[in-house]
């Protein structure tokens, strides 16, 4: 009798990665990506016994992002998407997960409406939402003077901390001297830094990403307004402090991951290690959320035992990760990653290139105090629909 | 207010000179060449990171050779590539520099990262004036004249050497220069490692403000196509007006409506098309009509 052999032991099990090869987030994406190859290599790019391989296509804007989806479940046929490094990017292809009934975990974005009112049951997101981190990092500002100046980009990720830190500054009897939206791409910020100079305020609350947040500091410094007046934002990466220099780096940040905290896992040591020994640079924050996201989703592949979309989605709801007392995964009603933050300045004198934060907290301290923080499912917007 | 509103006029001319500097090459280019060149912005990233590379390797000082490192570069694209172009369909051009722009980026990147490098201005250029109400720092004072210098100097290169005269010639009528015994693809590639050298001064004095990332090239091309638009394709005295124009019109917006600040120039560009559909000092090149 001839060998019939399956064609699916063949065939490689595709994953689509959608990260920016271009554009003003292309710094932060470089990170992303590497840390998720890094988790299907931590596998002998293996899934179920069969071989795995990661598509990578690009998200030069959200239309951008939503064709590549599109591509990677129409021509790829990939069993799961990672990827979305801005919140606009992330809603589309958030849409086309939806719509393509395929498993997506959006590690970046921080937009409250991921996992709000435009959540589904395909769409899993890593990245605290912009109104936990806001919880975290207000109260140190308040702590600093009460009238704040809010700079923020003039899209969802931007929007949203206008919310977030103009409702927390009122309800606290505080003021917003002023507010100014910022177009993304932003080469020269000194008009806007001259407003905030005129203004007086106690805090400068940002809300502008990436390779902007470098070019704003730069300029900041530049103006001489760096120790004069504090500078605060969240969700801030290694990458873009990185690029502003030792000499111009200021401001009081969140930040998801540090790879010196000493309670790392022992899995985030040896994904750090096998960063550092790839790349020959330390492992940032964004490699560990590229990283994370993509090991949630192939981890739940081998738990699924399957690469069917709906056995995946389940087991994305179950998967769970141990950090400290903390089981961190994806809420069922939301799939929103419940973790902790890092609060962090910057060092008064950097000797060490990479090393710029000065981790002041994690928080928040207790499991129930996390929960806290990234509110219940009677506060969530989302109307979680079914497989 | 008032005092706000000069501060803000101050800015925004320093930010113009800044978009006159690399906005200057591209017309010339295309003036003399008839080449729209999309790689302009990717030469003008190509000007950050030597500076940030001779800088780091060298010292400051050393990081002023970035901007005739980069006209080196270009005049070799241009034996190599550019010339290929000339006299052929406009398209052509376009769809050729436009990959060289790409290329130029997937390069920077291969070779620096995608992570954004830090560069500095000189500890001697730290700190900043302040007259009333106006504040400038030292390093964009510096910027301001470097650029209005190189600008005269320039312009006295064009109107005075006999080399200016060829260009000038041979930007209105290349096939008369030609007959005249002159060799004009030498002039051509001059022209073209002129352009490119601007554009790296512009990537070199914007490198202590800007961030320096491999996609830094999508920050300078959009500004400069719209100051070479709104001053007249070709004219040296309209893009200066155009770029103060446009510097000084986007820190107006970023004080009254912020939000619009990234559209202000489109938005001037359109209005000053609609009354002068040349720009504002463009004339009729009888070769491009």
């Amino acid at each position: 009798m001839p060998y019939v052999g399956s064609a699916a032991a063949a065939e490689p099990i595709k994953i689509g990665m959608i990260w920016a090869k271009t554009g003003s987030i292309v710094d932060q994406s470089e990170y992303l990506a590497q840390g998720g190859m890094l988790a299907l290599e931590q596998r002998n790019n293996t899934l179920l016994g069969r071989p795995a391989e990661i598509v990578w296509l690009d998200e030069p804007n959200p239309q951008g992002a939503q064709q590549s989806a599109e591509r990677l479940v129409g021509e790829q046929k990939v069993v799961g998407m990672v990827g979305g490094a801005l919140s606009s990017f992330a809603l589309a292809i958030s849409s086309v997960a939806k719509k393509a009934k395929i498993p997506y975990v959006a590690a970046n974005a921080a937009t409250g409406d991921l996992t709000g009112k435009s959540c589904n049951k395909y769409t899993f997101r890593l990245q605290p939402p912009v109104d936990v981190h806001a919880r975290i990092l207000a109260p140190y500002c308040a702590s600093i003077g009460k009238k704040w100046y809010l700079l923020t980009a003039s899209y969802a990720f931007g929007q949203d901390i206008k919310r977030a830190f103009t409702d927390y500054i009122t309800a606290n009897g505080g003021t917003v001297v002023g507010a100014d939206e910022v177009p993304v791409g932003t080469p020269d910020y000194s008009s806007f830094i001259l407003k905030i100079r005129a203004a007086k305020p106690d805090v400068v609350i940002g809300g502008i990403a990436a390779s902007d947040l470098t070019t704003f500091l730069k300029q900041w410094n530049e103006l001489g307004m760096k120790g004069k007046i504090p500078f605060a934002e969240i969700s801030v990466g290694n990458t873009d402090l990185w690029g502003v220099g030792p000499e111009a780096a200021d401001g009081l940040y969140t930040i998801t991951w540090w790879y010196k905290n000493p309670d790392n896992t022992p899995d985030e040591q040896t994904m750090a290690a096998a960063y550092q020994k790839k790349y020959n640079r330390p492992a940032a924050d964004k490699a560990w959320m590229g990283w994370l996201g993509m090991k949630s989703l192939l981890d739940s592949i081998e738990m699924a035992k399957s690469t069917e979309p709906g056995a995946i989605v389940q087991a994305l709801e179950a998967w769970k990760y141990r950090r400290g007392d903390l089981d961190i995964g994806y809420r069922d009603f939301d799939h929103q990653m419940t973790s902790r933050l890092l609060v962090a300045g910057i060092h008064p004198k950097i000797t060490d290139k990479w090393d710029y934060f000065d981790v002041k907290a994690e928080l928040p301290k207790t499991p129930d105090d996390v929960a806290k923080a990234f509110g219940t499912k009677a506060d969530s917007a989302c109307k979680m629909d079914t497989l | 207010m008032l005092d706000m509103i000069l501060s803000q006029a101050v800015n925004g001319l320093v930010l113009g000179f800044l978009y006159v500097l690399i906005a200057i090459g591209l017309s010339i280019i295309f003036g003399m060449l008839g080449i729209v060149n999309f790689a302009h912005g990717a030469f003008f990233a190509v000007g950050a990171y030597l500076a940030y590379a001779l800088g780091k390797e060298f010292g400051w000082w050393a990081a002023l050779a970035a901007p005739l490192l980069t006209g080196a570069i270009g005049v070799v694209v241009e034996m190599v590539l550019i010339r290929h172009l000339y006299g052929k369909e406009p398209l052509l051009g376009l769809i050729l520099t436009f990959a060289l722009a790409l290329l130029a980026e997937a390069v920077l990147r291969l070779i620096f990262g995608g992570a954004p490098v830090p560069f500095s201005a000189p500890k001697f250029l730290a700190g900043f004036v302040e007259y009333g109400p106006i504040l400038m720092t030292k390093y964009r004072l510096f910027v301001l004249v470097a650029t209005v210098l190189v600008l005269v100097l320039f312009w006295a290169f064009l109107a005075y050497t006999p080399y200016g005269r060829i260009i000038r010639a041979g930007s209105r009528d290349p096939e008369m220069v030609g007959l005249l015994g002159i060799n004009l693809p030498i002039v051509f590639t001059g022209v073209f490692g002129i352009g490119c050298l601007l554009a790296g001064l512009g990537g070199m004095l914007a490198a202590p403000l800007w961030t320096i990332t491999p996609s830094m090239a999508a920050g300078a091309i959009m500004p400069a196509f719209v100051i070479v638009t709104i001053g007249g394709l070709g004219s040296f005295s309209g893009a200066i007006v155009a770029g103060l124009l446009v510097g000084i019109t986007t820190a107006m917006t970023i004080q009254f409506q912020p939000e619009w600040s990234g559209a202000a120039m489109y938005v001037l560009m359109a209005a000053i098309l609609l009354i002068r559909p040349r720009g504002l000092f463009g004339e009729r090149w009888e070769r491009f009509e």
